[in-house]
């Protein structure tokens, strides 16, 4: 993995390396956030070419392919804000997503584990937010700040989230 | 009384301050049935674990590494015309307005409803096999709308001059255009696609650094053109299906 001096500059060469190695795991935390092949795909690819022109920005005390990634979710993020205005309103009263699209299905499918198919049961929101927190490990405050809400509906959410988890995945194994 | 919400927060170590986090942590020390409540919370919440990531499409990657590839050899020419010390005429000025035309000729055939044959371009070579076109759902037009509006504002505000803002924002145009031109092939478009797909060459010649501000700005001008000629014949096109918008 590449790790730069502070103040390198990453090399066209370090980009590719950083797609052959890590790009998997960009589009799996994008496609986790927007249940999209395309729109993950789209993420990914802006990206990059986020951080090939913010590339001066990168601080060199990190691994490009951890920058990469964050600005990838965040690309992943303001995606789906684009696509579904209104997402990350808080919601008032607690509704299972069950609207699926055949291609959210598929998506869910495509992360192959148990814990996609409980996310199935999450709101948007729900999901965002637990998906940041837990396995992105944004802090609540930060998540607030990405996707416009605040940080009180980000714990409310969080909690929503970790609740039906808690419930769905005792289901899946005692079944 | 400390219930599982406090308890979640206070697992992730975020959303409760310190003095509230001394407070929970001398609560399950004391309190046995919390102090179960919270293990099994622990466990359930680290059985949280996402599996190994499924591999993305080979295609996206190579997209991906294209991407790169582009951007950095647009950089490359850039940096190199820099550093000439004459401004050459552009030599491919030509082609930019032969392959400005001849996108101009395949919105003008699309939108004409006839049979006359259109060209598709491919890296500006054309061909005349063409399907009918078919109508893309309203949806998708009202999309297409707001998208091609977009585009003609963001050519209307590009920087002029050769800088990287410039450069990342006809990437950006160029992103869209291809999820417009996706989902035209997903609504069964493939003429209105192949339309969307012509102006890509463009925006790429616009993107590079050995064209001439007054070239660019007169392929910004024609690019402009075209949009609204594509504007007004979608919205009208929609405006009858739906009425005005």
């Amino acid at each position: 993995m590449a790790v730069f001096e502070r103040g390198g500059l990453p090399t066209q060469a370090e980009f590719h390396e950083a797609i052959s190695n890590r790009s998997d795991r960009w589009f799996a935390a994008c496609l986790r956030i927007t249940r999209s092949r395309e729109l993950a795909e789209d993420a990914v690819q802006e990206a990059l070419l986020a951080a090939w022109h913010k590339r001066h920005q990168f601080q060199g005390d990190a691994r490009l392919e951890t920058w990469i990634h964050r600005i990838a979710v965040n690309a992943a993020l303001q995606l789906i804000r684009k696509n579904r205005p209104g997402v990350f309103e808080p919601l008032d009263t607690d509704i299972a997503d069950n609207g699926d699209s055949p291609e959210s299905d598929l998506a869910n499918h495509d992360l192959g584990d148990n814990l996609a198919a409980a996310l199935r049961h999450l709101t948007e929101i729900e999901r965002v937010c637990f998906v940041l927190r837990h396995l992105e490990q944004w802090k609540l405050k930060e998540i607030a700040d990405e996707t416009g809400t605040n940080e009180s509906a980000v714990k409310q959410a969080l909690f929503r989230g970790v609740r039906k988890l808690r419930v769905k995945m005792a289901d899946m194994r005692s079944q | 009384m400390i219930n599982d919400d406090i308890l979640t927060l206070y697992y992730y170590r975020d959303g409760l301050t310190e003095a509230e986090r001394a407070r929970v942590q001398a609560a399950i020390e004391e309190d046995t049935a919390l102090r179960a409540r919270y293990e099994q919370l622990c466990e359930d919440v680290e059985s949280f674990a996402a599996a190994e990531p499924v591999a993305a499409a080979p295609a996206a990657v190579a997209r991906w590494h294209d991407s790169i590839e582009r951007v950095a050899r647009i950089e490359q020419q850039r940096a190199s015309s820099r550093n000439r010390v004459f401004h050459l005429p552009s030599f491919a000025w030509g082609a930019v307005v032969a392959a400005a035309l001849v996108v101009g000729i395949g919105i003008g055939s699309y939108f004409s409803g006839n049979n006359v044959p259109e060209p598709s371009i491919d890296n500006g070579v054309a061909d005349t096999a063409m399907p009918e076109p078919r109508s893309p759902s309203v949806t998708f037009a009202r999309g297409l709308l707001v998208h091609l509006r977009e585009s003609r504002q963001e050519l209307a505000d590009l920087p002029m001059g050769a800088d990287s803002e410039r450069a990342m924002l006809i990437m950006q145009m160029i992103q869209q255009n291809r999820m417009f031109e996706r989902a035209a092939v997903q609504n069964e478009s493939q003429d209105l696609a192949r339309v969307l797909r012509a102006f890509e060459p463009i925006l790429m010649r616009l993107a590079s650094d050995d064209i001439s501000p007054a070239d660019a700005e007169a392929l910004q001008a024609q690019l402009a053109f075209e949009l609204n000629v594509m504007l007004t014949k979608l919205r009208r096109n929609v405006s009858e299906v739906t009425g005005p918008i």
